[in-house]
């Protein structure tokens, strides 16, 4: 089970979904694109957890799976460690990572854009849009692998100064009926 | 070679996935009913014994008469449960292992939805396999 793919086929199929289902499936419907994108993370996030939870023990509780997730899982995934990970204790945790390498293609010169109609504001605006669009896949890999580890929670991402990247997990309040 | 043998898998919302009698012992037609019967009794058990140890293979952890419930959970708390009569520890945690490298490949198929039945035949000769091997 242990085959590698070259990472830039991966980021050529990062790009090209998020292509495809922004302009052909759900054009001119942004939400449901990013919704079935997340999803399709989810599911993958779902089978990633299970795969590389395999060789090592089981969490005891919930803060051992989320460190799980912040230190190996990620490494794994985007071969990198975090660079910053804050708390409130209340089930809000914050994960920084200063290069996200999914997102270190994307260009941060606002110079290229061709258009010369829409002012500056407009163009940074839809720049922003396309990179949120890049990250929900990624929201949905660490949505799916965290309830597979049975943590339910909400992944978003702030991506204000690519190419860091801030991802926020909104766990409900951790009542025992969360437990599996 | 164990003589009676149930083996289910069961996910983390306590649906059965998978089901299979891999004894070597004539099937009777009531047997099969008493080794569900026994295996989902179990599971309460198995939901109190998980949160104690981060093993993943949990030992015998229940007996009904000579029969003995075994069980092997994942990070996923997907629950593999083999009901048998032997006493082969070892032979018994190499082949959930084994088969959870088997339920793995089932996972990371795209088009099979987590949580839903196992229905490749493929993985069932392979279990039935594996059982003859280790159990």
């Amino acid at each position: 089970m242990g085959r590698e793919v070259s990472e830039s086929c991966v980021d050529s199929l990062l790009t090209e979904i998020v292509s495809t289902y922004n302009n052909r499936f759900y054009a001119n419907k942004p939400e449901l694109a990013a919704r079935r994108i997340e999803a399709i993370g989810y599911q993958v996030g779902h089978q990633l957890s299970e795969r590389y939870t395999m060789e090592r023990p089981r969490f005891s509780d919930h803060l051992e799976a989320i460190k799980f997730i912040c230190k190996d899982f990620w490494s794994e995934l985007f071969k990198k460690q975090i660079d910053n990970l804050k708390t409130n204790h209340r089930g809000t945790f914050v994960l920084q990572d200063n290069r996200f390498r999914w997102l270190s293609r994307i260009s941060t010169d606002p110079s290229v854009e061709n258009t010369e109609s829409q002012d500056p504001s407009a163009a940074a605006e839809s720049k922003a849009s396309l990179a949120t669009m890049h990250v929900y896949f990624p929201c949905g890999i660490i949505r799916g692998a965290l309830s597979n580890l049975g943590i339910p929670c909400a992944v978003s991402a702030d991506i204000s100064n690519l190419p860091a990247c801030k991802e926020l997990l909104l766990s409900y309040s951790v009542l025992s009926f969360y437990d599996i | 070679m164990a003589t009676t043998a149930c083996f289910i898998i069961v996910s983390r919302n306590e649906i059965p996935i998978y089901e299979a009698e891999v004894g070597s012992a004539v099937k009777r037609e009531d047997a099969a009913q008493l080794h569900q019967f026994i295996l989902h009794a179990a599971l309460d058990i198995v939901q109190d014994l998980a949160w104690t140890t981060s093993a993943m293979f949990l030992k015998a952890i229940d007996r009904f008469n000579d029969l003995v419930v075994s069980v092997y959970v994942t990070a996923g708390h997907t629950r593999f449960m083999l009901l048998h009569d032997s006493r082969n520890d070892d032979g018994i945690k190499s082949f959930f292992q084994e088969v959870h490298e088997l339920y793995i490949k089932i996972l990371l198929n795209p088009l099979y939805l987590p949580g839903s039945r196992i229905t490749s035949s493929h993985f069932d000769t392979k279990v039935r396999a594996l059982a003859r091997k280790y159990l």
